[in-house]
């Protein structure tokens, strides 16, 4: 079976092609039965085709399941019956004749898009044009950024906002030691309302300060201020005005010796999303994107006090329950989490620092409301201006490239239970008779949201089998994903994918030829990192070790008690091998990255598609040499040769790594000499593919050359298998790893000892 | 008794210069005034004089001879008495060849430093005396070394708290600010240091940035007014050399910015702590426009209104205090990091001025009432008094104490200041429109020497940035005879001095019972020298007074008429009265008296005299409606208002003439504005203005017009300013003559 070819169809991936009926059975799986589901996957027209109506609905009570290929009409009665619940009443419209059969019924659509009519509940609420009003983005900016960097990050923003569609609407926030809303709408002067950084205020109380909501004592006065639009105007309206507040914001780092800057980037997110509340629609979205170089140091989700003679935490720390302000701030950031949702609200981090900025504590509402989240080292990096762009690239179209308020909604037969996803969206805590009381990640609903949703979104939903014992078991189960978003165009479209899969016996071979390796490992990613969250590393360690050998103790192949019996079958060879290098990932190997990083590195992990996560999970190797084309080596401390360039692809990084002989050469500047054109071909080749990798990939991966030796090669030497270490004999010329980790071949022959003891 | 025969002081005050005859080395008496010259050398004799034994302390008044020498002693450091802290004066002697110098305060013989030594004379007199200032004349000033800053000298720095409700949008006020205070910014002392900054507000405060980098001003909204924070460390007062651009850029925009503000509430407590925490580092002038009653935050006041219930009972004077302890606290903090706070009121409805004023009491600041303030109207009153406000030498951060002899001691102070100890005064600024009064008492009950010495000091921070000290030297004989007291007696300190402790009295009491001390003073006294009188010379029922104080008694009842003392709930508004009161509380002895009993002049037979005659043409006439001819044009001067009053059978020409306008076409004359016309008689009439308001310009006389019989303004406006007059309740000068002759003789 061609997994890929079939995703390419569905948008979707599946551990297991075939479930078996009964939860014992499902369970004695290891891996669970889960669908990776990438709602909005980029398919061809053909087999896409966008429906410019509605779809038609099963009327049954707790169904709603969409008209699908699976559906049975019956012209002559004009009924059709529901593939989910079994309702056969379904009234089907007679002008849709058996020669006029609509999209959505095709077998070969197992996706089709709704270009959904304006919902006239929503029409009146906002905007006098009908229809909610055109997106909003709110910048934040940290003005406590030193000189230098804020100019690059003003000169980046205001690109950024000359660039914009003409009617999406913009606001400026700025803070340092407090938070100042810039009122893009006041003539005569620069105007701004200035919030206290150091208060977690309420909302109602931040809207009354801005004066866009009435006071309690002066409901009478100020009648011209209730317009919120005066800090939230469409970019064709206040284009003068904000590209000189952009141009008039000043640095605000100057601080105590031995002190941080004050920084209330809690309270200016609690701002932005404040005047988001009093300004547009829920059914509108908004994005609002915080720029910051440094840690929060004062009011709500503070992470680090001023003092330069405090460290913010560390791993360590938090593991020892020792970073109280880390606790704090989770708890904020999990309010600001909620109220963006229930506004459909994104939240975006570009933190250009070279020391962390909190975006752990911060990891929560950028996750869930599917908000970017970006890290350089400078305002002024490439790295950090090419993201910028990519953002707002929007290929001719005069309105942004982005999805807003997005929904997700599952309708399964009813053997299939739904447990919960992992992923960048939040329950809506909506029960329905599919929903399962055990739950995994954002569960007990058959209902997300997300605040943006992009084609590579991808979100891992988890499934119980629910079979009733006393019947025979039906032969297919269905699962249907619904997914409603706001397109960039203003327009709601819904996106509905039906798919049917097998029950097999618990013995039956359809279950492991429906194994999908990858998919498996993706699926456990995100369980082990959801994991990591409440438990020490050590114990998601000891728990991915103890699933992979009870995996194995079932799937290979074995004489009991014998380890050199131990075989696995193709389609499941790989999977110890990517768990391997699950365990020395940046994912769960902690102690090497800062908490943000790790929140990042996590981040990423779980919104990413199946080819993504692998790479993330077990970095690509690629060898360039003189002897032919490039080849892939193994993921392993052998594969560096002083003759040979490797190009190593962790998805974060993209690291082109000279051997010694060859960086000699290059230093020597023989790749300048015509003489040696071979060598300058042998230089270019991993550039020009590493350019290919980074020009398609978000947030831009860093780029880092080294030679063999060279400090930045740490990057490669701790991802790669320590097959030879200071305890190996050494061999001339070979690299060597000084670690204690068992080597991918002692990891391998320990579980094979472990599995065969049954 | 004939009327026209009463004494009336038509010359105004009278500086006591003769105690220059026999006290040549005395400062002038406008610096300091003794109610008597002459100090009573018992407590009995103290007891028999019955009226206020102290001074009137003017210490920045205009000097009448030119420029205060200053003087710099360099590396001998500023010479000063070790024991009591006297400075060197010209009392001061000399012994020992010059070795040794005696204070004249105390008697300790001081070492005279080697910088410093002069030989003598035969008569014991320094070669040097006439050569220095500090030992010729009484009022000098010394430069002060750094052992007595407590940090460098202080910029002048001024920061404007601007209310921009809808009532100051309206009224016009934000324009005649901005337009004033630009028009001052090339004035203001101390450049290149000086500094400035604004705060505007109504519900919310408005700071505004003026980094001297910004392309246009930038204001910043603080809404938050439980929790007052400033938005920015720096850049809210700043260098106005710097900034100038800036600032020129916000006054400009300024009342634009609010045009369209229909906010009514005001939240002045929160920006009076805004403005503090702007201004706390450095400290200097915070200048309040208020125009409507603090209505948000903290400090937010009651309509508590002028009852009439409360008049004549134990709680009439609390309307007189203010009600929230928060203005007294915020005060205390102002002074105590040198900030000094102008209230200027415009409220056209109760604005409680006696809660805001008491920051202008405790700070040594001020209080300008315009009630009603319409820009037409008031506007070029405003206009002087805010360009006074801002561009009259100014002394910054200052402390002043008053020594005496042995013997002698002030003990009570009345004026605006803070007492930050027993005698030490708080003034964070100090101008010469303000004078301070105290009063003495004996602390023996026999006084020993001849002479007692007085030295006002005050220290400051000059405009340039020099720490200075101005001293004021003088001597006043102590004497045995109660004639000699009454002989020495000085109306105009005495009038200073009561009116201040009546005022002050009506804080705490009835109006009717201040009155009714200040006429039990005025009787006993009167009383005590008629014992006198009458056993030297034996005379039968006349009243009798010492020439000394012949005009005392018109001045007592002028006090009980003056705004704020007068009559009950209807007579005068609360605030006005309030307002009346911290103006009496800081007025040099001259500008009191003026106010008190004002001058009447009569107008329409100078207008046709050559331009150059008119000055000297003007006489004042005595304050009764008798002086008023029906066919005449008068002009009430009291300092602060002019009252024009046009007789019914004043040629209409003549009226037209000065108006501008026919009478017949413009009935209200509450909104007329008088400006030069095309004739004669006007450019005459405001030539006669114009003198009047040249000879004190800390005040601009609002210009009002009243016919005769045009009630109920005739009233207010002039009539009950004729203080001889008997009016709802109050006696005429004759029936008050008389009251109190009786009164002296039972
Ligand atoms: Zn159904
Ligand atoms: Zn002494």
């Amino acid at each position: 079976m061609d997994f890929a070819e079939l995703e390419a169809v569905e948008g979707l991936r599946w551990p297991w092609h075939s479930w078996p009926p009964t939860p014992s059975a499902a369970a004695s799986l290891v891996v669970p039965t889960s669908v990776l589901c990438t709602p909005l996957h980029p398919a061809a027209p053909d087999l896409l085709p966008l429906l410019p109506y509605a779809p038609l609905r099963c009327a049954a009570p707790g169904c709603g399941a969409a008209l699908n290929p699976f559906s049975r009409v019956h012209h002559a009665s004009a009924r059709w019956a529901c593939p989910f619940c079994g309702a056969s009443a379904n009234p089907f419209p007679r002008r849709l004749a058996p020669d006029a059969l609509p999209a959505e019924l095709f077998p070969t659509h197992s996706s089709v898009e709704y270009a959904l009519p304006p919902d006239p509940a929503e029409a009146g609420s906002a905007s006098s044009s009908g229809g909610p009003g055109p997106p909003a983005i709110v910048f934040v900016v940290d003005a406590a950024t030193a000189g230098p960097e804020l100019a690059a990050l003003k000169a980046e923003v205001l690109r950024v906002v000359q660039g914009l569609p003409e009617g999406v609407r913009v606001a400026l926030v700025s803070f340092a030691a407090s938070v100042w809303v810039h009122d893009l709408g006041f003539e005569g002067c620069s105007r701004v309302v200035v919030i206290n950084g150091e208060r977690e205020l309420e909302s109602n109380k931040i809207q009354e300060f801005l004066g866009v909501r009435h006071a309690r004592y002066n409901k009478l006065a100020m009648p011209r201020f209730t317009k919120v639009q005066r800090f939230l105007l469409p970019v064709s309206e206040c284009e003068f005005n904000i590209t000189s507040a952009i141009e008039d914001l000043r640095s605000m780092s100057a601080c105590p010796r031995g002190h941080r800057p004050l920084r209330a980037t809690g309270a200016a997110i609690s701002a932005a999303i404040a005047l988001l509340e009093g300004g547009c629609s829920p059914n509108t979205g908004g994005r609002i994107m915080v720029f910051t170089s440094g840690p929060t140091t004062v009011g709500p989700g503070l992470v680090v006090e001023t003092d330069l003679g405090k460290a913010i935490r560390s791993h360590r720390d938090i593991f020892n329950g020792n970073a109280p302000l880390t606790d704090k701030a989770r708890e904020f950031y999990k309010k600001v989490a909620n109220r963006l949702t229930a506004h459909a609200l994104v939240l975006d981090l570009f933190a250009c620092s070279l020391d962390q900025v909190g975006a752990a504590e911060l990891r929560y509402p950028i996750e869930v409301s599917g908000g970017l989240m970006v890290h350089t080292e400078s305002f002024e990096s490439e790295q950090f201006k090419s993201c910028l762009r990519h953002v707002f690239k929007r290929e001719g179209v005069d309105y942004l490239n982005m999805n807003f308020n997005a929904t997700i909604e599952i309708v399964t037969s009813r053997e299939v239970k739904i447990c919960g996803a992992l992923g960048p969206c939040i329950s809506l805590r909506k029960k329905s008779s599919s929903v399962s009381d055990k739950e995994i990640g954002e569960g007990g609903t058959n209902y997300w949201k997300m605040s943006t949703v992009n084609s590579k979104t991808c979100i891992v939903f988890f499934f119980r089998v629910d079979c009733n014992h006393n019947i025979e078991p039906p032969t297919v189960f269905f699962i249907q994903f619904m997914t409603r978003y706001r397109h960039g165009d203003g327009s709601y479209h819904l996106r509905v994918t039906t798919v049917a899969r097998r029950w097999a016996g618990p013995r039956s071979p359809e279950i492991a030829a429906g194994f999908d390796q990858e998919a498996a490992a993706a699926v456990m990613a995100r369980l082990a990192v959801h994991r990591a969250e409440t438990y020490h590393v050590r114990d998601v360690i000891r728990w991915l070790d103890k699933m992979l050998i009870r995996f194995t103790a079932k799937f290979g192949n074995y004489v009991p008690e014998d380890p050199s019996t131990f075989r696995l079958s193709t389609n499941f060879s790989l999977y110890p091998q990517f768990m391997y290098y699950l365990r020395r990932s940046q994912f769960i190997d902690v102690f090497n990255s800062s908490p943000d990083e790790t929140a990042f590195f996590r981040l990423m992990l779980n919104r990413e598609g199946v080819v993504g996560s692998l790479i993330m999970i077990q970095p690509t190797l690629f060898q360039y040499s003189f002897d032919g084309p490039p080849i892939p080596v193994l993921l392993d401390v052998s594969s560096i040769s002083p003759d040979v360039i490797l190009l190593f692809d962790s998805y974060f990084h993209i690291l082109i790594h000279y051997g010694s002989k060859i960086a000699q050469w290059r230093k020597l500047g023989y790749h300048k000499d015509p003489n040696h054109e071979n060598l300058r071909k042998l230089l270019e080749a991993p550039e020009v593919d590493a350019e290919a990798l980074l020009a398609d990939r978000f947030p831009v991966p860093k780029l880092i050359k080294c030679d063999q030796h060279g400090s930045q090669a740490r990057f490669l030497l701790a991802r790669l298998n320590p097959s030879v270490t200071q305890k190996t004999q050494l061999s001339d010329g070979s690299e060597v790893i000084f670690t204690d980790d068992v080597s991918l071949q002692v990891f391998i022959e320990h579980l094979q000892e472990l599995a065969v003891q049954g | 008794v004939d009327v026209k025969g009463l004494p009336r002081p038509l010359d105004g005050d009278e500086e006591p210069v003769k105690v220059l005859e026999s006290y040549p080395l005395n400062c002038y008496p406008r610096y300091f005034r003794l109610t008597t010259h002459a100090i009573p050398a018992s407590q009995s004799l103290v007891s028999r004089w019955h009226l206020p034994l102290g001074a009137v302390v003017h210490p920045l008044a205009e000097s009448p001879d030119g420029e205060v020498l200053v003087i710099n002693f360099g590396s001998a450091g500023v010479i000063r008495c070790r024991r009591c802290r006297t400075y060197i004066n010209p009392y001061a002697t000399f012994a020992d060849a010059g070795r040794k110098w005696r204070c004249n305060l105390c008697t300790l013989l001081n070492d005279v430093p080697g910088e410093y030594f002069c030989a003598l004379d035969a008569s014991g007199r320094r070669y040097d005396t006439d050569q220095r200032p500090e030992l010729s004349k009484g009022t000098v000033e010394f430069v002060a070394p750094t052992e007595y800053m407590v940090r460098p000298p202080m910029p002048p720095s001024y920061f404007f708290l601007i209310d921009v409700s809808v009532s100051a949008v309206r009224s016009g006020l934000l324009e005649v600010v901005a337009k004033t205070i630009k028009s001052c910014l090339d004035d203001l002392p101390g450049y290149p240091r000086t500094q400035i900054g604004f705060l505007t507000f109504d519900s919310t405060l408005h700071f505004h940035n003026f980094k001297s980098s910004l392309s246009q001003p930038q204001m910043m909204v603080v809404a938050d007014l439980d929790d007052v924070f400033l938005p920015l460390p720096d850049d809210l007062l700043v260098n106005l050399v710097d900034s100038r651009h800036v600032v020129e850029s916000f006054l400009d925009s300024l009342p634009n910015m609010f045009q369209d503000n229909i906010n009514v509430e005001s939240a002045l407590g929160p920006a009076l702590k805004a403005a503090f925490m702007v201004m706390s580092q450095i400290g200097g002038k915070l200048l309040v426009f208020q125009s409507t009653l603090p209505s948000l935050g903290v400090g937010r006041l009651r309509l508590r209104g002028d009852d009439v219930r409360a008049y004549g009972t134990d709680k009439e004077h609390t309307l007189r205090v203010p009600e929230d302890p928060f203005y007294k606290q915020m005060a205390a903090e102002f002074t105590k990091n040198q900030i000094a706070v102008d209230i200027f009121s415009f409220s056209d409805k109760y604005c409680d001025i006696a809660s805001l004023g008491s920051l202008a009491k405790y700070t040594g600041g001020q209080v300008y009432h315009y009630p009603s303030f319409q820009a037409v109207t008031h506007g070029d009153k405003l206009k002087h008094e805010l360009s006074r406000d801002l561009t009259r030498e100014t002394a910054w951060e200052s402390v002043m104490r008053i020594r005496c002899g042995k013997g002698v001691r002030f003990t009570t102070y009345h004026g605006h200041f803070m007492l930050r100890s027993t005698d030490l005064l708080a003034l964070p600024a100090v101008d010469s429109d303000k004078a301070f009064a105290m009063q003495l008492s004996l602390e023996e009950t026999l006084m020993t020497t001849q002479t007692v010495y007085f030295q006002v000091a005050l220290l400051y921070t000059s405009s340039s940035g020099e720490r200075r000290i101005r001293v004021h030297t003088a001597a006043a004989p102590v004497v045995t005879d109660l004639g000699e007291m009454y002989r020495q007696a000085d109306t105009g300190a005495i009038v200073s001095l009561l009116s201040r402790i009546a005022v002050e009295n009506s804080l705490s009491d009835k109006l009717d019972s201040v009155r009714q001390q200040l006429q039990l003073k005025l009787v006993r006294s009167l009383k005590e020298y008629r014992n006198l009188y009458v056993v030297q010379h034996r005379v039968g029922g006349r009243l009798i007074y010492p020439e000394s104080l012949r005009f005392l008694p018109l001045y007592i009842l002028a006090i009980c008429k003056s705004l704020a003392l007068r009559g009950g709930y209807a007579d005068v508004s609360l605030d006005e009265r309030c307002a009346a009161g911290f103006s009496m509380m800081i007025l040099p002895v001259k500008r009191l008296l003026d106010f008190i009993y004002p001058s009447l002049y009569r107008v329409d037979e100078v207008l046709a005299m050559g331009p150059d005659r008119i000055d000297g043409s003007l006489k004042r006439l005595p304050l009764t409606m008798q002086c008023l001819d029906t066919g005449g044009l008068y002009l009430l001067d009291d300092g602060f208002t002019f009252v024009v009053w046009l007789g019914r059978m004043l040629p209409p020409e003549l009226m037209n003439n000065i108006l501008g306008v026919s009478l017949a076409n413009f009935p209200d004359l509450s909104k007329i504005q008088l400006r030069e016309c095309d004739n004669e008689y006007s450019r005459n009439f405001m030539k006669i203005l114009g003198t009047l308001r040249e000879k004190d310009p800390s005040y601009h006389q609002l210009c009002r017009v009243v016919c005769q019989g045009e009630q109920p303004r005739e009233g207010f406006l002039l009539l009950s300013n004729l203080v001889e007059d008997q009016m709802a309740g109050t006696s005429s000068y004759m029936d008050w003559i008389l009251q109190i002759h009786r009164q002296t003789q039972s």
